[in-house]
């Protein structure tokens, strides 16, 4: 009998206040939970508003400490209570003026795994995330959780494939890749970067958007939450591009074993011929 | 607006016809034409017929042609032989016919290796005839096909206008296209869910049955005769149109899909329906389910193509009165749920849980319904359900059931203190009087029980009346649920009691007016 998980990933709009944003996520648990749901991940900053589209310090505030702040102790007792795996992207504040874009991995009896930091951090038009966030020290930490090996890679990191392959050779069998990006700037590319990166590395990929446009500017997120298989096919239906929504899925791990004992990416890879890529 | 090639990208713009297909008109086959060089690229298009003796003859085409000579000018020159072959290559001529003759009585050697190396076609002719013959059938055979492209594109696209215009709805767009195309037409979402199809009904669930599979080779234009077009405006992409196993020429399978991606995308941009076509698409699905007319293992590929899950599920059917698909469909994203929501042909909406086998279907189908009442703000209500299915076969059975429901608590579910899900053993008689209600002897039943009351049409009584049975002869609840007090309630029951000549009290004359007044109700509605 192989592995089966059920996975879920949730896509939201932003509700205008921290505490509603937060509520709205504890329903989400409850409801994946309820259809037997064994691991949740959230969008990208999930309890916040995108605030990247402007620099303004006042959205410092956002910030609290992994694991020590009130966000995550509130999940790891949802957590605990409904033994379920939950990965929390959120703004995390190291100490004053020291901050990251992590997301924390609580396990499904409500202990803390430990966390990723983003490591890419864009500067672009509608994304000024060097004002927010110092890159990543985290390295590729892969998480041994009570439904399986599982990975993080957040949003601009999934322009860069050495994490996604990094995360691979730690022997991730799911990575979530939590987002915020917008029609017009990387639609056509949220179809081809993460099913590509399944394919390559053999795993699963499960991609979250949040949906809406946010009175900070005019990005307009485009949802389309999906997992996608190691052959980069999409499990189940793309989410909606405009609504809230709760994905849930069966993964079947056997799909993982049979795809590498096919196509052996990880026996024929050459590392010694790859230095120039971390020459300096 | 943008409709694009996926499957033949490099697809002429208009019909040709083929080097081999020109080898083989009875006029030319009289010239005893032999393939002397570049056989592999027989079927390469013939765009246009051109006779020219000129050495330098590669100047003056632009790709596409066949080229007629005698070689008169290039006889005992080997050199501008060999560069007459290369320069015909260079413009890409479709291929050269020598006429054999004064110049050359015999294939000349050096022309036959050139065209070989470079895969020029290069046919002789062992009897030749005056080329004016052959250039007059060819160009007039190719124009008589540009014409029937010409007016197949205008055929199909004053076809489709008139419907457009006529307000026809998206099916009847399809069914056009179908009978043009002569093979399955799949709408489908960017998703690759199927939103609709037409086409002779076995045909289309040939291309249903493995559709996941076979949609996404089609996008890499890995199946022949899978013609698509993308549909789009207004700087966003919807979906795409796909004429699945054309027979004809694919020249004019494009042009058919391009004509038909336009009219569809008009369609949709004049609102050619209030509904969304993933609303439409759920509309048929589910109406053709509950009507029983096709069976339903005949509607399994359907379902599965259009992303409901069907593989080793429990599939609830549920009826929910007064609540909009849309609202629904809401519902069952934010809860994570698969399911299809519609409204049925007559005005019911009705909902397609699809939940695993491992769950609880009862717990999960009371969660959607209180998280209905929330999203609603509607405290009272209801969702009339069927017991769970673990058959696809069961379903149109199911549905039946929870709009029997439905119907058999319309209307009096405050009275009747309902949970939030209703099913079959709540409804108890009134179920079993709705199932008669187009009973004669009922009907006058019901008439001669409640004559005293209907005769002077007095609705207040009625529905006093109708809470105080329904409550089981609560006279407090009636009370308080028609606003009155227990003295004023006391005298309409009085007054109803003169009417009827019957003692409420006593338990079997209740009954009688109960039974009466439920098979009253049913008539009603």
């Amino acid at each position: 009998m192989s592995r089966v998980i059920r996975a879920a990933l949730f896509q939201t709009a932003w509700t205008g206040d921290k505490e509603s944003m937060i509520q709205v996520h504890e329903q989400a648990v409850r409801d994946a939970a309820a259809q037997g749901a064994q691991v949740l991940c959230f969008q990208e900053l999930f309890y916040g508003p995108y605030f990247c589209q402007v620099q303004d310090k006042a959205f410092y505030d956002y910030a609290e400490r992994i694991p020590e702040g009130p966000t995550v102790q509130r999940f790891q007792s949802l957590a605990r209570a409904l033994g379920i795996v939950l990965i929390l992207p959120m703004y995390e504040e190291e100490q004053p003026g020291v901050l990251y874009n992590t997301a924390a991995v609580i396990d499904a009896d409500g202990s803390y795994l430990g966390k990723y930091r983003k490591t890419h951090i864009p500067q672009v038009q509608g994304f000024w995330e060097k004002f927010y966030f110092r890159p990543g020290n985290s390295g590729w930490p892969v998480f041994d959780t009570a439904v399986g090996r599982i990975g993080v890679y957040i949003c601009y990191d999934r322009h860069f494939p050495e994490g996604w392959r990094a995360l691979g050779l730690e022997g991730a069998e799911i990575v979530f890749n939590p987002s915020a990006t917008s029609r017009g700037l990387s639609k056509y590319l949220w179809q081809l970067e993460q099913p590509a990166a399944a394919a390559a590395n053999e795993y699963f990929v499960g991609a979250i958007n949040r949906v809406g446009v946010e009175d900070l500017g005019d990005n307009d997120f485009y949802g389309t939450t999906y997992f996608v298989d190691p052959e980069a096919q999409y499990v189940g239906e793309v989410a909606s591009d405009k609504e809230t929504e709760l994905v849930v899925r069966d993964l079947d791990m056997a799909k993982l074993r049979e795809v590498r004992d096919r196509w052996q990416f990880y026996r024929d890879r050459t590392p010694g011929a790859y230095s120039p890529l971390t020459a300096p | 607006m943008t409709t694009t090639s996926a499957s033949h990208p490099a697809a002429p713009p208009e019909p040709a016809l083929s080097v081999r297909q020109v080898l083989t008109l009875e006029r030319v086959l009289a010239g005893e034409p032999e393939v002397v060089a570049g056989a592999g690229g027989l079927d390469r298009a013939v765009r246009w017929v051109h006779v020219a003796e000129a050495a330098d003859v590669g100047v003056m085409l632009t790709g596409g042609e066949m080229v007629l000579t005698t070689g008169v000018l290039l006889a005992g020159d080997e050199s501008r032989q060999a560069e007459y072959i290369q320069s015909l290559h260079r413009a890409e001529a479709a291929a050269v016919v020598l006429g054999l003759g004064r110049a050359f009585p015999t294939p000349p050697e050096v022309m036959r290796r050139a065209a070989e190396r470079c895969g020029l076609p290069l046919v002789v002719l062992h009897r030749p005839f005056p080329f004016a013959e052959l250039t007059e059938e060819v160009q007039s055979r190719l124009v008589r096909r540009k014409f029937a492209a010409v007016s197949l594109s205008e055929a199909v696209r004053t076809d489709l206008t008139a419907l457009i215009t006529a307000g026809a709805p998206l099916q009847r767009l399809l069914d056009e296209v179908a009978r043009h195309s002569a093979c399955p037409v799949v709408l489908t979402n960017l998703a690759h869910r199927v939103l609709a199809t037409a086409g002779e009904r076995s045909a289309v669930d040939d291309v249903l049955r493995d559709w996941e599979r076979v949609s996404r080779q089609a996008g890499g234009g890995a199946l022949d005769a899978w013609i698509s077009a993308e549909l789009g405006g207004r700087g966003e992409r919807w979906g795409r149109l796909l004429l699945c196993g054309y027979r004809g020429e694919p020249a004019n399978g494009r042009l058919l899909a391009d004509r038909a991606a336009e009219a569809l995308v008009l369609h949709r941009m004049l609102g050619g329906s209030a509904l969304s076509w993933e609303e439409q698409s759920a509309q048929s699905l589910l109406t053709d389910l509950v009507s029983g007319v096709v069976p339903a293992r005949q509607l399994l590929p359907r379902a599965r193509a259009a992303g409901l899950p069907v593989n080793l599920r429990t599939f609830v059917p549920l009826v929910v009165p007064g609540a909009e698909p849309a609202v629904l469909d809401r519902l069952l994203r934010v809860l994570g749920l698969s399911g299809l929501a519609a409204e049925l042909a007559d005005g019911v909406t009705a909902v397609l849980l699809s939940l695993p086998r491992d769950r609880a279907a009862d717990a999960l189908t009371a969660l959607f319904a209180a998280r209905l009442r929330e999203a609603t703000g509607r405290p009272d209500a209801l969702v009339a359900a069927a017991d769970p299915r673990t058959g696809w076969d069961e379903v149109p059975a199911g549905l039946r059931e929870a709009r029997h429901v439905a119907d058999a608590v319309a209307g009096s579910a405050a009275a009747l203190g309902l949970p939030a899900v209703v099913r079959l053993k709540d409804v108890h008689l009134r179920g079993l009087v709705r199932l008669l209600r187009e009973n004669p002897d009922v009907q006058s039943f019901a008439e001669r029980e409640l004559d005293g009351l209907l005769r002077k049409a007095e609705p207040e009584l009625l529905e006093v009346l109708r809470t105080y049975l329904a409550t089981g002869r609560n006279k407090s609840r009636t009370a308080q649920l028609h606003h009155v007090s227990r003295p004023a309630l006391y005298r309409r029951l009085e007054a109803i009691q003169g009417r009827l000549g019957v003692d409420l009290d006593d338990f079997e004359q209740a009954a009688s007016v109960h039974i009466a007044l439920l098979a009253h109700d049913a008539q009603q509605r």
